[in-house]
């Protein structure tokens, strides 16, 4: 049943061999000598200073929410660089291998430039599938674990083992793709893969296999954690909190969490049967004996168009709250803003052929998918024009979290025209495949890159307790946009000039001074990398002095998120407050109630820690490193040991624990003695309240006080 | 929310899931997988009838599965149930019907008929 491999296999390591690791290669060699080295600096240092048991206990069996979110985005951040590598490494090879004639170089086996094709192949693939599933996905899944319930007073996820699972399924695929780098190679036909070039005839290597379960395991943690997130926000909202009054970070993380439910099987559909037709030689996308290859492009995308707005609405969503706070008025058209997320949402399901106009269906088939991608441009016009009335006549400070959301905004308007062109079907074939479409995603993966630094930037001090110095984010910032502006204008024009995308030998010399132009930017993103060093590094060296005191860290936040203790603790909220309007805390602030506190506690249920997550994580992990080498026994052992583990935790449960209401007392009096009180801060108050009567924290007290009982105080009214 | 939140068996999402329906559900679809199968490996079909027997088996197994495995229904005490059906439904009908409209329309054009099936020109 199985396929015959080309080359040696054996039962025991099967296409595992010496010969598959690249200790000959130039740049592999000499990277793996200083990975292994950093490696060993890092576990003797965390030895040395005996912080094992405090990573155990914190972080590898954490289940909290936030400290899950941080491990998120410290992944999304490592991957982002990691494929910033791989970006300077393509612009290196197009600014060296420009022109004809024989410029490559001789010791790299190059004929252009300094990468030979095959290399250069697993380079751009590698590129894609890491920016977009492997950064860009883990930073705003991060961002959303992080904030959504504490935007909507929850105490944790609704499933917070779920989400440790989603966390380590997630690194799983992260250390599959990185071992790619050492132990054989990496896919060279795209990061969405062409039939049937991927198909076992004609890319006999481990490289494609690599890329299906890469792509299978972050498939499958998202789709866990989509699932999470819903079950949050539908179940845990706080008292009060209707859905009216949720905040739109939360509703586009709705709408976005729908998208990724819906769609992430498909995209584990497709590459399972690519999957049979490299493993089982079935015939699902070949070229011959009935397969049909564009099947494959077609599920892909239908997949990948709702995929590309599963990453833009929640960078949307933190556009719409880093606005408001610097421009100290609520949201403009609340009510629009929802309604714009949920129908860009829908709309992603009617444009995935927007990626194949020209594949040859016709005139009739490419106008329903051309004035569909065009109606996406209503609703998110809708948002740029609500975040544009927002800023009018706001009292705006420039801050650094703000210059990067202004920035998202600029970005988001050339990405959306460029788009709008895209989805004319004639300009379409004009431009398909070449760099202009290239350029255009990047404005729009860059607009949300631009929105997360400026999430992380905003919700930083919330978390930590001190703020990121501002003055290096604003340097980062503007060395960040002279990096953008330098790459992506010069690489727009190339698209006109008919530059097709992935050329490793651009073989015309009058692209040559726009590619000398790229590179010079791409030194200037080195730059706002270190830049990016360098403020974390001035921050922690700095925490004292910008310590914030205060729940709300900047003064002007509107959310729920920022009424509870500063860092938050790691039951998010002492008593979970009631929810009396839409921006609770501007609304609390602007009454004078910022300072009220509950008059009484009651026992709290907390899930415990396990370690049981990361291990099928590292089982995981291992399936698909079994699976791309044929390791089947490997394969097999781990499976059915992951599933043993999943039935033993299902069977045992998780009673938590509970925290004694004179407990949480004393645990919130030693927080808040940590800061200062918010009647003290500079911030005026609001004229006071007048009529009715205020609930801060809901009076009911349905749960019998030393009872076991999980109390249900985080529940929905 | 009168029923116990300490019990997670005394949920009604895990009250409505029983030993049987679950059994039923993957004898169900199993058997018609083994149907198509045998279908396809024999050529029992012309290669036409054969396309739409598949898409009937596999229609109706995404319908026990939905109904067996994931107990999607449009019960009253089961709200979000009910929400997922309304969503699937449309999402199916895109997603299937506008991947049937584009490969008709593209099939036209680039592919040699395929025998047994009614208005190709």
């Amino acid at each position: 049943m199985l396929v015959n491999v080309p080359g040696p296999w054996s039962p025991l390591l099967g296409r595992l061999a010496l010969s598959e690791i690249p200790y000959t290669n130039p740049i592999l060699a000499p990277l793996f000598i200083v990975i292994v080295l950093a490696g060993i600096v890092l576990i003797a240092g965390v030895t040395y200073y005996g912080k094992w048991g405090y990573l155990w206990k914190e972080w590898f069996t954490t289940v909290d929410h936030k400290k899950l979110g941080i491990m998120y985005i410290i992944l999304g951040l490592i991957m982002l660089f990691r494929g910033f590598i791989d970006g300077l490494m393509m612009r290196t090879q197009q600014a060296l291998g420009d022109g004809p004639g024989d410029n490559g170089m001789k010791v790299m086996g190059a004929i252009h430039g300094y990468l030979a094709p095959f290399h250069f192949g697993q380079i751009y693939s590698a590129h894609g599938l890491i920016m977009i599933l492997l950064a860009a996905t883990p930073l705003l899944v991060g961002l959303m674990n992080i904030i959504v319930p504490l935007q909507i007073g929850a105490r944790d996820m609704a499933y917070p083992y779920l989400n440790a699972l989603g966390l380590w399924i997630t690194t799983a695929a992260v250390f599959l793709i990185m071992i790619s780098l050492f132990v054989g190679d990496f896919s060279h036909n795209g990061w969405f893969g062409y039939a049937p070039i991927f198909e076992l005839a004609y890319s006999p290597g481990v490289g494609v296999d690599y890329w299906i379960w890469t792509l299978e395991l972050v498939a499958l943690g998202t789709t866990l954690g989509s699932i999470n997130f819903l079950a949050t926000v539908v179940k845990m909202r706080a008292p009060g909190m209707t859905w009216g009054r949720l905040p739109v970070f939360t509703w586009t993380a709705v709408s976005a969490n729908i998208i990724a439910l819906t769609s992430f099987p498909c995209l584990q559909v497709a590459l399972a049967l690519v999957g049979a037709d490299r493993y089982l030689g079935t015939h699902f996308f070949t070229a011959g004996f009935g397969g049909n290859l564009m099947l494959y492009t077609n599920l892909f995308w239908l997949w990948g168009h709702p995929e590309v707005y599963f990453v833009i609405l929640p960078a949307f969503g933190m556009l719409s709250e880093v606005i408001p706070a610097f421009s100290e008025k609520p949201i403009f058209g609340y009510i629009t803003m929802v309604l714009a997320s949920f129908a860009i949402a829908g709309v992603s399901w009617i444009v995935w052929l927007h990626h194949f106009f020209t594949m040859g269906m016709g005139p009739y088939v490419s106008t329903e998918f051309s004035i569909a991608t065009m109606l996406v441009g209503i609703p998110t016009g809708v948002k740029v024009f609500n975040w544009a009335f927002t800023l009018y006549r706001g009292r705006l400070t420039f801050s650094a979290a703000m210059l990067w959301s202004i920035g998202a905004l600029f970005l988001l308007l050339i990405g959306g025209l460029t788009g709008m062109m895209l989805a004319i079907p004639a300009i379409n074939y004009m431009v398909h495949n070449s760099v202009f479409v290239v350029a255009h995603f990047h404005m729009m993966l860059l607009c949300i890159v631009y929105a997360v630094f400026s999430a992380i930037i905003f919700w930083f001090p919330k978390i930590y307790g001190f703020k990121l110095n501002e003055a290096w984010g604003k340097i980062m910032f503007w060395l960040f946009s002279a990096g953008t502006f330098l790459v992506f204008f010069p690489m727009f024009m190339l698209g006109f000039m008919g530059e097709t995308r992935r050329l490793d030998w651009p073989f015309n010399p009058q692209w040559g001074p726009w590619f000398d132009v790229q590179e010079i930017g791409i030194f200037v993103y080195i730059l706002s990398v270190l830049a990016f060093l360098w403020m974390l590094y001035v921050s922690i060296r700095d925490r004292h002095a910008n310590r914030v005191h205060t729940a709300d860290a900047w003064g002007t936040s509107r959310s729920l998120e920022w009424l509870t203790d500063t860092p938050v603790p790691f039951y998010n909220f002492a008593m979970v407050p009631h929810i009396n309007a839409l921006d609770e805390v501007a609304w609390r602030r602007e009454h004078g109630f910022m300072d009220k506190k509950p008059d009484h506690f009651k026992a709290i249920h907390m899930p415990n820690n396990t370690p049981i997550a990361l291990y099928i994580g590292a089982l995981t992990f291992l399936v698909g490193f079994g699976l791309t080498w044929r390791v089947w026994w490997l394969t097999l052992a781990s499976l059915i040991l992951a599933v043993i583990l999943m039935i033993y935790r299902s069977n045992k449960g998780d009673p938590g624990y509970i925290i004694p209401a004179e407990k949480m007392e004393e645990m919130d009096r030693e927080s808040k003695a940590r800061m200062l009180s918010d009647d003290s801060h500079q911030v005026p108050h609001g004229g006071g309240f007048s009529g009715g009567t205020v609930t801060a924290y809901t009076a009911l007290d349905r749960d019998a006080s030393g009872s076991l009982t999980p109390p249900n105080d985080s529940r929905h009214l | 929310m009168s029923h116990g939140h300490s019990d997670p068996i005394h949920h009604p999402e895990v009250q409505m899931a029983t030993n049987r329906n679950y059994i039923t559900g993957f004898v169900v679809s199993s058997l018609l997988m083994l149907a198509a199968t045998i279908l396809v490996d024999g050529h029992i079909l012309p290669s036409f009838g054969l396309l739409l027997a598949i898409i009937g088996c596999a229609g109706i197994a995404i319908i026990a599965q939905v109904y067996f495995l994931l107990h999607i229904d449009i019960s009253e005490h089961n709200i979000w149930n009910t929400v997922a059906l309304v969503m699937f439904i449309p999402l199916f009908i895109i997603t299937i019907g506008l991947t049937w409209w584009m490969f008709s329309q593209l099939y036209m054009r680039t592919m040699p008929m395929i025998p047994g099936m009614p208005g190709m020109h």
